[in-house]
């Protein structure tokens, strides 16, 4: 009876076909919502970010020691060498993800840090002068084929930049006052230098004992080391200050006295 | 009188149309929830031991990347200061997490052979049901290019 009135109430269908619709509606946005959030919930995405975090500290690092080897070395063939080794090795420290990390030295001349670069397979000394600088320079690509990543691109940088500011003999003190700066990538200050980090070189003089402080200078507008020798008799013609950092990277500076 | 049988008529029609009415938004309301029922059928949580696990990890490799980045990890483990490696990761992870670090050669050679890095009952790590195990790689210290795997195992108490 109800059933047959139903069938006569044109209007009452129309509810029906609704609510049916609308039930198939949160069916099919149940069934995408199911497979998305199982997708993205049983991914371990965590797992795969951190793999890249760790190869690209690890890829940073390997160029800092490697620049830090050729600076000590004077070998080309570090940065390569270590290069190659360290591709190969990550496979073991995460087997069965597919990792596949290619590596690009750059070459040719670049503009960068308010210095002209001209780079050899990677790496660049510019020493013996007031501005020196020692840097690497290497772009990364990783694959890791197991989540389709592929074509991830990273670039390492190390650098390291002595600028000597000026240099100043005093007559009447008998010393010479070296100020200069030092800076890495981004060009942020060191600031963590000691006098074990520094050596002196006068010209004319077989040794220097030399005393390092170092402060923020208004002068210069930015945090300076002022290494002061003593007993500097006579004015000597340049200096020559080899700075290492904590990294071990070596940067070698000149200047002329005034 | 045919007016009132008429009138009469008109109103049990309009009672029959609002009867009818409550039975559709009954009908509507059950083939709603009928579809409601239906999904959550499929809305199956994670089994809690693969959440632990996952989360331990992450935990695990924040801990070893903040070590690395502030050139700790790389300091105790070339220099072999494993009890100071044990008291960062005991001060870094929160102190629930139980732990067992092993430092391994490209080789597969253990690096700490009988000098264990780790925080609680070694146990622990055989008996629960969810352990999390993270991989590690260092690259080497200062200028030598030697890379060691470190292996950092977690349970939550």
């Amino acid at each position: 009876m109800i059933m047959g009135r139903l069938v006569k109430q044109k209007q009452g269908q129309f509810i029906v076909i609704a609510a049916l619709m609308i039930s198939i509606m949160i069916v099919s946005i149940g069934a995408i919502m199911y497979g998305a959030v199982t997708y993205f919930r049983y991914e371990r995405w965590e797992e795969y970010l951190a793999i890249i975090d760790n190869v690209k500290l690890g890829s940073h690092r390997l160029v800092e020691m490697s620049l830090a080897s050729h600076t000590l070395t004077l070998d080309n063939a570090t940065l390569k060498n270590n290069l190659d080794q360290w591709r190969s090795n990550i496979t073991k420290a995460y087997p069965g993800f597919g990792l596949n990390l290619a590596y690009s030295n750059a070459s040719g001349s670049q503009y960068v840090y308010d210095v002209n670069i001209n780079y050899s397979c990677g790496l660049a000394r510019y020493w013996y002068n007031e501005t020196s600088f020692s840097v690497a320079n290497v772009t990364f690509t990783l694959d890791i084929t197991s989540v389709g990543l592929s074509g991830y691109e990273f670039t390492a940088i190390a650098f390291l930049r002595m600028r000597i500011l000026d240099v100043a003999w005093s007559s009447s003190d008998k010393d010479l006052s070296i100020y200069l700066t030092v800076e890495r990538e981004g060009l942020t200050p060191v600031t963590n230098l000691k006098k074990s980090n520094f050596q002196v070189e006068v010209a004319g003089y077989d040794s220097v004992d030399f005393t390092v402080t170092q402060y923020y200078s208004g002068t210069y507008d930015s945090f300076i080391y002022e290494i002061r020798c003593d007993s500097i008799l006579a004015q000597p013609s340049s200096v020559e200050v080899t700075a290492v950092d904590a990294r071990n990277i070596k940067v070698i500076a000149n200047s002329t006295v005034t | 009188m045919a007016h009132t049988q008429g009138r009469e008529h008109l109103r049990k029609t309009k009672s029959n149309k609002g009867q009818m009415r409550v039975v559709e938004a009954l009908l509507a309301s059950l083939v709603i929830l009928v579809a409601i029922t239906f999904i959550n059928v499929f809305a199956v949580a994670p089994s809690s031991s693969m959440y632990e696990a996952s989360e331990s990890e992450k935990v695990g490799y924040n801990v070893l990347h903040d070590l690395d980045e502030q050139g700790l990890l790389c300091r105790f483990v070339y220099n072999k200061e494993w009890e100071n490696l044990t008291a960062a990761l005991m001060t870094s992870l929160p102190p629930d997490v139980y732990f067992d670090l092993t430092v391994y050669y490209l080789n597969d050679t253990v690096v700490n052979e009988g000098v264990p890095i780790r925080y609680g009952n070694p146990n622990i790590f055989e008996t629960s049901g969810s352990v999390a195990s993270v991989s590690y790689i260092v690259p080497g210290y200062q200028t030598n290019y030697d890379p060691k795997i470190l292996v950092l195992q977690l349970v939550r108490e």
